[in-house]
């Protein structure tokens, strides 16, 4: 299979900042654009951008972006001619990646074989405890019942991890530190699984004390090249969801990033792997890795990788779905550092509640060596129905306290009014000795809970209070052309340009 | 030019300081804060930004309007502030006070789906205890009872989509 398939309108199968982001790719490429919307997102930054957009369905994701048949009638409707998943929603599904070459779409991503391969985690963790690499402990399969499910975790021993089968991104997925508290996290993860992938089916694996988490981005084409472009180290989680990531790791060498890279290569080729994927890892304390389990679709820190390698992860998946090659292992070169953190609608002070509503104003930083990935604009309203991150804010820098020091300074120009966001939450994460140092795990954010969400500064409170007062006069007694007049002097130029201009009856 | 006093409401009306405000030129106020009076040059930039020289400190401050409030940011702190003038102040009764006694109304904190009714009516409730889970952007909240009681009336059912505040139980 060498013949190229031509690529001329993708359909993107998403929403979010992933939909807008894999847009602008196409746009840089020449490639037609289709979206796809639900009800609530009529108004979304991604239906603005693309060159066609069709309604699929209510609000809710499971009636709208997790339907296969309403986003192949798209697709039939619009004449495109690719599908490109994101991630998320259907982009792991291998019976919608079956539908779509079914219907003679080009799908952008590995065969539906592969992707059921890694799909049930269990017997992709079996595959590679076979090729000698060593796995996190765990059940067999999906468990249906939960007195099985319940026997099982006895045997595995607590503290332990309930995972949702089709998983990914933390949804579905809960820690359970003792038997009685099995039976209602059981009910919430098939909850929240069904409602994130539609499936509900969970496994159970060990929780290894504290363990990074440590992922390899892999690439393969369908002429039998893989390749890896090295590792991110996502251990900054709240809720099982990554907010931090960055690259290199501080714990990776480069003798580990080879031994790790060439293990994620052989995970990819075992099953016959195409397209971008993530190999994910647990590190132990003694810097042994686990396999975990493998993504089989872009991953949402995927910038990190763009930014060390220069390499655009989208353009090279479309590449490979018209029948490309990856670059050789020795052109892809690494350079300096890059950190992404996740902008959440959510309230730290309130126990990080999600906070859909308006965004009143918004005003994102810019400078050198900065990405602003971002789904929303000002006067959207971040709907109630889908994943609260809003946007991924991405440093780049020589080396890694520059990137900290880039990233700090960005948080601060990061304004989001109308909706509580973590912003300052994320600026006290960086801002950490533990993060700094680099030397923290997948407890991070509940060991140092205490020390990220802070009370407002007392020192601060006068001017602030100020402020207020001043903003409160203003309204009540200034002017509404007072700031105007000291602006511009009294008698502005531009005011009786066209004042003069009216006069004259309109431009000439 | 005469000065305006207002009232600045914090930790929910918890705590109140009292401002007094003189504009002494356009856009140049004295403000007087316990005892203190500084000479603030506020100069506005865009919707809801401002730039504050209070004396010769500069500060760059992101007022962001709710409701009767203001949440100001100010480098990586926020402080939800209640702004009245004195007489308003005046007329304001005393905020009640808040126990957990009596008939409680349990509302959503956020809108959602009610994703799961954790106890029927009729059933006994501890305080901290789950009643409702309610899925807002993909995560499941549990709303609790704040008293020991009975759960007297569940007023949605699973499926149901809630708007924030909107009653979802009864406890008593």
């Amino acid at each position: 299979m060498t013949e190229r398939r031509p690529i001329q309108k993708i359909l993107v199968a998403n929403r979010g900042e992933i939909a807008v982001r894999i847009l602008r790719t196409c746009r840089e490429m020449g490639i037609r654009t289709v979206a796809v919307f639900s009800e609530s997102d009529r108004g979304s930054l991604h239906v603005r951008l693309a060159d066609e957009a069709v309604h699929v369905g209510p609000g809710p994701a499971r009636e709208s972006y997790l339907v296969p048949e309403r986003i192949l009638d798209a697709a039939a409707r619009t004449g495109a001619d690719a599908i490109h998943p994101g991630y998320g929603f259907l982009s792991e599904r291998a019976d919608f990646n079956r539908a779509c070459r079914a219907a003679g779409l080009t799908f952008i991503g590995p065969l539906p074989e592969s992707q059921e391969a890694m799909g049930v985690k269990t017997s992709a963790r079996r595959r590679m405890q076979a090729a000698g690499v060593p796995v996190v402990p765990g059940s067999e399969g999906p468990i249906d019942d939960e007195g099985v499910a319940a026997a099982e975790a006895e045997r595995i021993g607590f503290p332990l991890m309930l995972k949702a089968a089709a998983g990914g991104g933390g949804k579905g997925m809960k820690r359970c530190d003792r038997a009685a508290d099995f039976p209602k996290l059981w009910q919430a993860a098939k909850r929240e699984s069904a409602s994130a992938f539609g499936d509900d089916r969970i496994y159970l694996e060990k929780f290894l004390d504290g363990p990074r988490h440590v992922e390899v981005q892999v690439f393969a084409d369908e002429h039998g090249n893989v390749v890896h472009m090295g590792e991110r180290e996502c251990s900054v989680q709240r809720r099982h969801q990554k907010i931090v990531e960055e690259s290199p790791s501080p714990v990776v060498d480069a003798a580990m990033r080879a031994a790790m890279g060439k293990v994620a290569v052989e995970a990819a080729r075992a099953v016959g792997y195409v397209g971008a994927g993530t190999v994910e890892f647990l590190v132990d304390a003694s810097r042994n890795f686990h396999f975990l389990e493998m993504n089989t679709r872009l991953q949402v820190e995927h910038p990190v990788t763009e930014m060390v390698t220069g390499i655009d992860l989208v353009r090279l998946q479309i590449e490979v779905a018209r029948g490309g090659r990856v670059p050789a292992q020795g052109e892809i070169v690494r350079r300096g550092h890059a950190i992404e953190v996740r902008i959440y609608a959510e309230d730290p002070a309130r126990g990080f509640l999600p906070s859909p509503g308006k965004i009143t104003y918004l005003r994102v930083p810019g400078g050198p060596g900065l990405r602003d990935d971002s789904g929303v604009y000002g006067g959207w309203v971040v709907p109630p129905h889908y994943d609260p991150m809003i946007s991924k804010l991405v440093a780049w820098a020589p080396t890694r306290p520059q990137a900290i020091g880039r990233m700090l300074g960005a948080l601060a120009d990061y304004h989001v009014h109308g909706i509580a966001t973590n912003v300052h939450y994320l600026r006290a994460v960086l801002d950490h000795p533990a993060f700094r140092s680099g030397a923290y795990d997948t407890g991070f954010c509940s060991a140092f809970a205490k020390e990220l969400v802070k009370p407002p500064d007392p020192a601060l409170e006068p001017v602030a209070l100020i402020a207020a007062a001043v903003a409160a006069h203003r309204r009540d007694h200034d002017r509404a052309d007072a700031f105007a007049t000291r602006a511009h002097g009294p008698g502005s130029a531009w005011a009786s340009a066209g004042r003069a201009r009216a006069t004259r009856g309109g431009d000439r | 030019m005469t000065a305006t006093t207002y009232v600045a409401l914090l930790d929910g009306g918890k705590r109140e300081e009292t401002l007094r405000v003189k504009r002494i030129a356009p856009g140049v106020y004295g403000v007087t804060l316990r005892g203190v009076t500084r000479r603030v040059d506020a100069f506005p930039h865009d919707h809801g930004t401002i730039s504050l020289l209070v004396d010769a400190e500069s500060y760059s401050v992101q007022l962001d309007e709710r409701g009767n409030g203001v949440r100001v940011h100010l480098r990586d702190s926020v402080f939800p502030i209640e702004i009245l003038d004195e007489r308003r102040a005046r007329m304001r009764r005393p905020p009640g006070k808040l126990t957990a006694e009596g008939r409680l109304e349990l509302s959503a904190r956020v809108s959602g789906r009610v994703a799961a009714i954790l106890r029927a009516p009729g059933e006994a409730v501890r305080e901290g205890d789950g009643v409702l889970v309610v899925e807002a952007m993909g995560m499941e909240n549990e709303v609790r009872s704040p008293k020991d009681g009975k759960v007297v009336e569940v007023a949605v059912s699973v499926g149901h989509s809630v708007e924030g505040g909107a009653v979802l139980a009864i406890v008593d």
